[in-house]
């Protein structure tokens, strides 16, 4: 049983994807199972839509999210009213989506549903809290297309990665993508003195002195950086970059020669291609997180929408060498 | 007119309702559904029903009930969409009898706290545990709400069935048979309970009209109190003591300068104001204005001594309309505005509020223009406050003029950013007839270009 008794050590996970059809649903309902198995009680939403029978990208034939006794779950009512359970409400939002308020529920006799879920990570948040309060141990959200956000260490304690031949048919891109975004997850953490610093700041690039203060750089967004230059650096050589960190930052930054340390809030804050990150930490610079997102398992699905197979025991092979973690195929582990 | 309509032309009245602190989306429609009220005897019950709110807020404000209350309120969603559709026969959804459940449990809670606090009288909620208990077969008492096995005999045995295969997880047609058997039941059992609550539909809507009520006025006690804002009393006048405009302290408590109360008292026919620019003048039609429509809408107002008459309405041209795209210069835009005033003015009882008529145009026509507007308010029933720079405009109308600047108000250092400190906002009768001439020495003030000021005092010496 890879991977179950490690979620349980949080409270939250997320499911979250390099692309569509990398397998997340495939990995939740294993989850799902397994965590029933065990009597936990947990609870399950969804960043967006998912769950729907039929892709509505590809039109490929989908699984669906089936939940047990016991386990809550938040969802659309037009969604609710499709689900092929029997379940009690137990409450409605007053805030709207396109399909309706968000309903919570529990299941009485188990039973497929479609899922879907708050737009934005805020919400998100509170509807962890939600499920929390209404007796999960575990909260899980599934994630939708390749959205990140919700792996936020600020959102859910932990997350499963999900890759899979939809990234790339070739081997080596689909080791080399994911590898990159392994890369960027496992990056250090800062200090605690440090994150304490700098938790507070909202907006903005700012400089961190000797001391480990921050002091605010005056420059709002890294899209505002024009030739800024060897003066970001005069309060020291280490930034902290409190919104989305860009490729035009780095390119800023790389120049200004080494031992340079960004500073980014977490992995889902990067927005930045190997390139350029590669050139940033030739120099002897290095990226850091305040707060580093805890990476559970990498599962695989070897078919993508197009018809492409990959070989299951060679690419898992492959993955778990170049990543240095367990890589599981979802097909196989559901089995 | 209801208040919906009235922020939208005054941002003083926008700015109280921004900061009015409801509970709910219900309670919010309430208060913007409010009218402006020409009924004396419906705004001294609802200011009677305020005083008794407003004890009550203060003497329970931290306690259990009232504490309670808030929270159910918090808890209230709008249904009027679902209510309507019970009322047309059209049957709920389990979401929406959910909604309708949980309607039924808050009314009971909320009932219960505002007992607690002794103002049943006051608000009463129509009883409607009968809703809670034909949603509540089980008699859990707890706002759960599923298509419960008791409903229909042909329930639970299907459940059982549906509940061991999909344990056994083995027959996907059985299990697709019994979904779709256990949907078209749990539809039969919907239209069933929507038709027994059909009678009800009124009583329920009550009840939300009656919890969204309470919410608006609750959130109206917390900010009269909040703002120390007084009880109005009908009068022959209008007078205020010691009017603020509440928009304008907030913003000059949070950049650190001085906020004056101003008193004033008008009456029927024509008041003119006049005195130096930056006196506040413009502040001081706002702030009436903004006034009249919280006490014609059952507000409380900002004022220590609130005395004022009913109007079918306050008409007002403050600020710049120039709007280049419809064609239409400042000059115009005014113009039309006031010529809709004075028509509206033949036939209604106004509160008019005219700021600096015609002062875009040249000074002869503008001044003859102001004269003309004078006479024509002088005979409306209207009550209006003009302000102006012009002078000797003849008629027999008062004068009120701000004091405006004293250079020995303060022993602080003058400066264009501390100029606030040196102006009395106070207003005093004036029998003169004149304006005051402190432009230049206004703009001398402002740090304005020396060669400006001083080729504009040798052009006025000529």
């Amino acid at each position: 049983m890879p991977f179950v008794q490690e979620i349980l050590k949080h409270r939250s996970l997320s499911i979250v994807g390099l692309e569509k059809n990398t397998g997340k649903t495939v990995c939740l309902n294993y989850i799902l199972r397994r965590l029933n198995e065990l009597g936990v009680p947990v609870g399950v939403t969804s960043i967006g839509v998912d769950g729907e029978q039929v892709d509505s990208v590809f039109a490929t034939a989908k699984p669906e999210v089936t939940l047990y006794e016991g386990t809550r779950f938040i969802t659309s009512e037009q969604h609710y009213m499709k689900r092929q359970t029997v379940s009690v409400l137990e409450h409605v939002d007053s805030r709207r989506t396109a399909l309706g308020p968000l309903v919570t529920a529990r299941v009485l006799v188990r039973g497929k549903v479609l899922l879907s879920g708050a737009a934005t990570t805020g919400v998100l948040r509170g509807q962890i809290g939600q499920l929390c309060n209404a007796g999960c141990r575990l909260a899980i959200v599934d994630g939708a297309l390749s959205r990140l956000s919700l792996a936020s260490p600020t959102v859910t304690e932990c997350m499963v990665l999900a890759t899979g031949a939809a990234v790339s048919a070739n081997l080596k891109q689909l080791v080399a993508k994911t590898r990159f975004l392994h890369s960027l997850i496992c990056l250090d953490e800062v200090s605690p003195a440090m994150r304490a610093a700098l938790s507070p700041v909202e907006q903005g690039l700012w400089g961190v002195d000797d001391e480990g203060v921050p002091h605010d750089l005056g420059i709002a967004s890294v899209f505002l950086i024009g030739n800024a230059g060897s003066d970001l650096l005069r309060y020291g050589r280490t930034l902290f970059a409190s919104g989305a960190v860009s490729d035009r930052l780095l390119k800023a930054l790389t120049p200004l020669g080494k031992d340079i340390t960004l500073v980014a809030r977490d992995f889902t804050k990067l927005f930045i291609t190997p390139e350029a990150y590669n050139d940033f930490t030739r120099k002897g610079n290095r990226l850091m997180m305040l707060q580093r997102s805890k990476l559970i398992a990498v599962t695989l699905n070897p078919t993508s929408p197009q018809g492409f197979l990959l070989d299951s025991r060679a690419t898992c092979d492959a993955l778990s060498e170049a990543l240095q973690t367990p890589v599981y195929d979802v097909m196989k582990i559901e089995q | 007119m209801r208040i919906k309509e009235l922020i939208k032309g005054d941002a003083g009245f926008q700015y109280v309702v921004d900061n009015m602190e409801l509970m709910s989306a219900a309670g919010r429609r309430k208060m913007l559904d409010t009218e402006f009220s020409t009924d004396a005897e419906w705004l001294n019950a609802e200011w009677n029903r305020m005083d008794k709110a407003i004890a009550a807020v203060r003497k329970h404000k931290y306690k259990k009930p009232y504490v309670d209350l808030r929270h159910c309120l918090m808890c209230l969603h709008d249904l009027r969409g679902t209510l309507a559709s019970l009322a047309n026969h059209t049957p709920l959804n389990e979401v929406e009898l959910f909604e309708v459940k949980n309607l039924a449990q808050l009314c009971r809670t909320a009932a219960g706290a505002i007992e607690g606090f002794g103002l049943t009288e006051m608000l009463p909620l129509p009883n409607i545990d009968e809703v809670f208990s034909i949603l509540d077969p089980d008699h859990t008492g707890i706002a759960n709400f599923y298509i419960y096995d008791s409903y229909d005999p042909r329930l639970a045995p299907l459940r059982k069935e549906l509940s061991a295969l999909q344990i056994a997880g083995n027959d996907p047609e059985r299990i697709a048979a019994l979904l779709t058997e256990q949907n078209e039941i749990q539809g039969e059992v919907c239209v069933r309970l929507s038709d027994k609550l059909v009678p009800w539909a009124p009583t329920i809507s009550e009840a939300l009209e009656q919890m969204a009520y309470t919410d608006f006025l609750l959130a109206k006690a917390e900010l009269a109190i909040a703002w120390n804002l007084t009880r109005p009393v009908l009068g022959e006048n209008i007078e205020y003591k010691a009017l603020i405009n509440p928009r304008l302290k907030k913003r000059n408590e949070s950049t650190g300068l001085r906020y004056q109360p101003v008193d004033i008292t008008i009456g029927h026919g024509v008041t003119l104001v006049t005195g130096a620019n930056m006196a506040g003048k413009t502040v001081l039609l706002k702030s009436i204005g903004t006034a009249q429509a919280m006490v014609q809408c059952g507000f409380h107002a900002p004022a220590e001594k609130v005395e004022t008459m009913l109007f079918d309405g306050v008409a007002t041209s403050i600020g710049d309309d120039q709007d280049e795209m419809n064609g239409l210069s400042s000059y115009a835009a005014e113009i039309i505005k006031i010529s809709d005033i004075v028509k509206r003015s033949r036939t209604e009882h106004l509160l008019v509020l005219i700021d600096e008529p015609a002062r875009t145009t040249n000074p002869t026509e503008g001044k003859a223009i102001v004269q003309a507007v004078i006479r024509l308010m002088q005979n409306a029933s209207s009550a209006t406050l003009i302000t102006t720079h012009y002078g000797q405009l003849g008629g027999d109308c008062r004068r009120l003029r701000v004091r405006g600047f004293v250079e020995d108000m303060s022993d602080i250092p003058l400066n264009p950013r501390n100029i606030n400190l040196f102006i009395d906002y106070s207003l005093t009768e004036d029998k003169s007839g004149t304006v005051p001439h402190e432009a230049l020495r206004i703009a001398s003030l402002l740090g304005c270009d020396k060669e400006l000021i001083d080729r504009a005092a040798d052009f006025l010496n000529r």
